[in-house]
């Protein structure tokens, strides 16, 4: 009975760490590269010790201007999370609250169209309208994966969330937009925490739209690994470094914000 | 305080009507409960008292004022939800002044009412918590108190005593019948259970599939129920139904069940006489079978049957047993003899005729 426990446990860790192994190889093999000189990087068979140098990251940080696409991620990013919320929360009340499937599908449509079919069209309006390497092109073609996120999101969040609480504030007195303010959003914590983590990530680590509609200007991180790949040859350590340096403010975020995406707040609203 | 009408009030739910052409009046300080099983429309029709839910179509007044198109808001009201409906982001204090903040009363004031509040439920020391630091009867409370702080015109209740033990539930019948004379006030009060309505209610409305059957005070909707639905409904044990025939021999009117007869009381024929040789319903209830002693009790006026009892509950102050004879089943509710009743013992039972009900079978409309 012991053995075959601690056996169910050794097999159990086994296939995490393999599981783990597959997720993470990857990431790891980036984030040693990041480490190395070009020629450690590509030589056969791989260096796996080596000795570590920071010159990729001198670079990064060094001759690119790093910090103005960081800023025009963060921006972007912040805007189109911002305005999707601002817009996508009171359509996902109104689709859980008022059962507007066919509303509901048809946001989900536009998210399940290839993005790339949005671009060309993108790219005659922003240009013919003067938008091409502005905020606003970037930060409205962002929504159009953030906003779906929210609102897809926040209708199941809001549809948990018993009917009788707004009904209770709307006889106590309250409007319906008064009760949404004050009831629904304050128990919707942990499910826009997890709508926004996940629609800034989308939005940081987008590369199409960003590529197509933004030029020196507007530039996004993504982007600007790109700027360590020429015609000639591609600097792969500078990729790595700055891919690294791109996924870091994406790890933490998730990091920081697991917790509550896991916490239930309604707990004690109703019996049960 | 204030009445409430309902003139036709019909609410549709595609085909479905949840709420019939329902026509209530409620006086001023009038404790009214609305009655049925689940699925009968009453909380549709406090729903749309309520303002929660549209009127298809009719009138609902609330005092003089016609309140179809006013919201919840302006109805001034106060509802108690089945599941409490606490704001669990907020403490005790915030979710009973909630309503008052609305109505941007002042800090003081909100804090006296709601301290006065807390005080006539004994949930002072509970100010300070949150709904998830509370047990279901205390969360009860707070929900009542959420209302009264408002001193609305009209309270509505929702099933609110349906979450909690059988106990808790019996102390806060008595505690709502209480604070029902002390705050003087309209109470519309929505509940599946039979007791909670004879008890509280001072007048009943007894609903099925969206149709009001009876309006009463609660002891002439026990004694003159106007169909067999509100006779089965109200009592429990329910009252004893047997489909039966009226004949009459010899110039006697009897009520055949087949196994037995029973002579129909002379203050009935009047009533009965053009039901003869129809089909009618006999019904008796538990507390008018009663064991039939030969010694003491003489009976045999036709009334006496043979019957045997298949399950015996004892409830220390009485009995219920559960008796078959001949080929029906009945429930008679008796006084704990001295000798306790066996299972499966042979007894001579006695009907009350004077309190039979005979209903028409077709209509189920009550004859006498």
């Amino acid at each position: 009975m012991q053995n075959k426990k601690v056996l169910s446990n050794v097999l159990f860790y086994v296939m995490v760490v393999a599981i783990a192994l597959i997720v993470l190889f990857p990431f790891l093999w980036m984030l040693s590269s990041s480490f190395k000189t070009q020629v450690d990087i590509i030589s056969w068979p791989p260096k796996f010790f080596f000795a570590p140098t920071l010159q990729n990251y001198q670079k990064v940080f060094g001759e690119q201007d790093f910090l103005k696409y960081f800023m025009n991620s963060t921006i972007i990013g912040v805007f189109s999370v911002g305005l999707s919320l601002l817009l996508g929360l009171p359509a996902a009340y109104t689709i859980a609250r008022f059962t507007q499937t066919r509303l509901a599908v048809f946001i989900l449509l536009a998210r399940l169209m290839p993005g790339i079919s949005f671009l060309m069209p993108w790219y005659i309006v922003f240009s013919r309208l003067n938008l091409m390497d502005s905020y606003v092109a970037l930060i409205l073609s962002h929504m159009l994966i953030a906003l779906p996120i929210v609102v897809w999101i926040m209708s199941t969040y809001f549809a948990t969330i018993p009917r009788e609480m707004e009904e209770s504030a709307m006889v106590d007195g309250a409007t319906r937009q008064y009760a949404f303010l004050k009831i629904i959003l304050p128990l919707s914590g942990p499910g826009i925490i997890t709508a926004t983590t996940l629609s800034f990530i989308f939005s940081w680590n987008n590369f199409m739209f960003s590529q197509v509609l933004s030029m020196e200007k507007t530039k996004t991180l993504p982007i600007a690994v790109y700027n360590f790949v020429s015609y000639a040859e591609v600097d792969w350590g500078g990729v790595m470094a700055a891919a690294v340096a791109i996924m870091a403010p994406a790890i933490v975020l998730t990091m920081i914000f697991q917790k509550y995406v896991v916490k239930g707040l309604t707990m004690g609203a109703v019996k049960g | 305080m204030s009445s409430v009408v309902l003139k036709n009030v019909v609410k549709q739910f595609g085909s479905v009507a949840a709420v019939d052409n329902l026509s209530i009046e409620i006086q001023d300080k009038e404790f009214a409960v609305l009655v049925g099983s689940s699925g009968c429309g009453k909380t549709t029709a406090l729903r749309m008292i309520a303002g929660l839910e549209t009127v298809s179509s009719g009138q609902i007044y609330i005092g003089d004022t016609l309140v179809n198109d006013l919201a919840p808001k302006d109805r001034d009201i106060a509802m108690v939800f089945q599941n409490y409906a606490l704001y669990p982001h907020m403490n005790v204090r915030d979710n009973m002044g909630f309503g008052l903040k609305i109505r941007q009363l002042t800090k003081e004031e909100i804090d006296t009412r709601v301290e006065e509040a807390a005080d006539i439920l004994g949930i002072r020391d509970l100010l300070d918590r949150k709904p998830k630091e509370l047990s279901g009867g205390q969360r009860q409370r707070v929900a009542v108190g959420r209302a009264i702080v408002r001193k609305p015109k009209v309270f509505l209740f929702d099933e609110p005593l349906s979450n909690l033990d059988a106990k808790l539930r019996v102390a806060m019948r008595a505690e709502i019948s209480k604070l029902h004379r002390r705050l003087e006030a309209t109470i519309i009060y929505v509940t599946h259970d039979q007791v909670e309505a004879m008890t509280m209610a001072d007048r009943i409305f007894i609903m099925n599939k969206g149709v009001l059957q009876q309006t009463g005070v609660p002891l002439e909707v026990y004694a003159h129920p106007v169909n067999r639905f509100v006779a089965g409904f109200i009592g429990s044990p329910g009252m004893n139904f047997i489909d039966v025939t009226l004949i009459v021999e010899n110039g006697v009117m009897f009520i055949d069940a087949g196994d037995f007869r029973l002579k129909v009381p002379q203050a009935f024929r009047a009533d009965l006489e053009a039901y003869v040789g129809r089909p009618v319903v006999l019904g008796v209830r538990p507390e008018d079978i009663a064991a039939h002693d030969p010694a003491t009790s003489p009976g045999g006026d036709g009334n006496v049957l043979k019957a045997c009892a298949d399950v015996v509950e004892t409830l220390g102050s009485e009995l219920f047993v559960y008796l078959t004879s001949g080929t029906h089943s009945l429930v008679a509710r008796m006084a704990v003899p001295e000798r306790l009743l066996q299972v499966g013992q042979a007894l001579e039972v006695i009907l009350k005729l004077s309190k039979i009900h005979i209903f028409d079978k077709e209509t189920s409309r009550t004859i006498v």
